[in-house]
């Protein structure tokens, strides 16, 4: 395993802002939209080494998935820092480049699977054949082999998160932040989810998952952080 | 009733030309509202900044103004004293056209606006996660709203279609070059001669079922 620091966070503080003068824009995003003043998770130390599969586990509103939307740059720090190879992780072009972050619930774009799949890819400026050898890849290795022709607002949950996570694999990223990956799927899917994430872990990407699932975490992580209220709680 | 449905059927060449006409000023009108209609609404609707919620409610407040206000605001811009006077657009198709966009614009800015506030948050996240730039980011935001935009596009044929005060003020109603479908039934009304008017009621009455078919047929689309 590489073992270089990715991120580094010192005394930060993540939630979503209710007054001006909060976190910054993020690129593409604007400035987030108040929700609460509440802060959703509060830490003083903690770094992730390149390599690591990392597993956060916790209830309901421990922070999981806004630390991991932060990872990605997705959400601003309203205090502290959060750096991504020693640059803030907001507006990092290379965090942008080498991570995808996969909702609990994935958001699948109007179209055909494909167009999803490829999304990523081309995005990111792969050429059109390895964009496609890489979408073919992703969908075989989740058991969509055949789905590239669907319409994307036909597909079941568990459909959809398969797509998404095929999505987020053939993006070319090879740091994957997976909002509980596992949440939608039954256990014939579970079991094609957990294998694609080992293989990927076994080939030396960083992942960082959030799980309510204690078996998949020991299944699947090489390190397990719990949560609670926003806090870490112990490792 | 009978003698309206006649008129059309028989070809009237007077009556169908005013139809054309009037259809070629709502598709220009609609045109020219689109092009910095679209931009603006997509700006409205996607971006978070400081007084966007004013410059919304502006944009509501002209929707609701009158037409006949919207036709003395452009009159006072294209009259030969306005500050576009020397376009010499007054009693002109161009004069029309450019007023109905006028009116157009905030229809295509709010119901753009709509459609992309109704966007779910996470496909924003999506594509920023996924690595679109800003030009592909655009694009895809746009594909996404798409029901939203051909609903602009609709609404605002519909409405430069059906309005009168904007025409009659700045056309000036002129017989064979600014005259309209709701100029001539206003003028055919006012002579007591009502064949045409119903005639060309009826095609107005077509546009808009149609206009609500096509709102309905992409609202059922959508689901």
């Amino acid at each position: 395993m590489k073992t270089e620091n990715l991120w580094s966070c010192r005394d930060l503080e993540l939630g979503y802002p209710a007054r001006r003068g909060g976190p910054g824009r993020v690129p593409g995003l604007g400035r987030p939209r108040p929700a609460s003043a509440a802060p959703a998770f509060l830490v003083e130390a903690f770094d992730i080494l390149e390599g690591e599969c990392l597993a956060l586990v916790g209830p309901n509103g421990s922070g999981k998935t806004t630390l991991l939307k932060a990872l990605n740059g997705l959400l601003a720090p309203r205090a502290g820092s959060l750096l991504f190879r020693g640059e803030p992780a907001t507006g990092s072009a290379p965090l942008r480049r080498r991570s995808v972050y996969l909702h609990q619930s994935p958001y699948i774009l109007a179209g055909s699977v494909s167009y999803n799949v490829l999304y990523g890819a081309r995005a990111r400026g792969l050429e059109a054949d390895e964009a496609h050898g890489r979408a073919c890849a992703a969908l075989a290795l989740l058991g969509l082999g055949d789905f590239g022709h669907r319409r994307s607002r036909a597909l079941s949950g568990g459909e959809a998160q398969r797509v998404a996570l095929a999505r987020a694999l053939a993006s070319g990223a090879d740091i994957l932040l997976l909002d509980e990956p596992t949440a939608s799927a039954d256990s014939a899917s579970a079991d094609l989810v957990l294998a694609a994430l080992r293989a990927r872990r076994d080939a030396g990407d960083t992942i960082v998952f959030s799980t309510h699932d204690p078996d998949l975490a020991e299944a699947l992580a090489t390190r397990i952080i719990r949560f609670r209220d926003g806090r870490i709680q112990g490792e | 009733m009978k003698e309206a449905f006649l008129l059309l059927a028989s070809g009237d060449a007077e009556t169908w030309a005013t139809v054309l006409r009037s259809l070629r000023f709502s598709f220009l009108s609609t045109l020219f509202a689109l092009l910095p209609g679209i931009p603006a609404g997509v700006a409205l609707g996607s971006r978070e900044f400081r007084g966007r919620r004013s410059l919304i409610a502006v944009v509501n407040a002209l929707m609701a103004l009158p037409t006949v206000v919207i036709g003395l605001f452009v009159y006072s811009l294209i009259s030969r004293s306005g500050p576009l006077g020397f376009m010499s657009l007054m009693y002109e198709p161009g004069g029309v056209i450019f007023g109905q966009a006028f009116l157009a614009f905030p229809i295509v800015v709010s119901t753009t606006q709509a459609g992309l506030s109704k966007l779910d948050p996470r496909f924003r996240e999506t594509i920023v996660t996924l690595g679109a730039g800003p030009w592909r980011r655009l694009a895809s935001t746009l594909f996404e709203a798409r029901a939203a935009l051909v609903a602009a596009v609709v609404t605002t044929f519909g409405r430069v279609t059906g309005e009168v005060g904007v025409s009659m003020m700045l056309g000036g109603n002129i017989r064979g070059t600014t005259r309209t479908m709701t100029t001539t039934i206003a003028l055919d009304y006012n002579k007591g001669e009502f064949d045409r008017a119903v005639s060309l009621g009826l095609v107005l009455l077509v546009i808009a079922l149609v206009v609500n078919l096509a709102l309905h047929a992409l609202a059922s689309h959508e689901d």
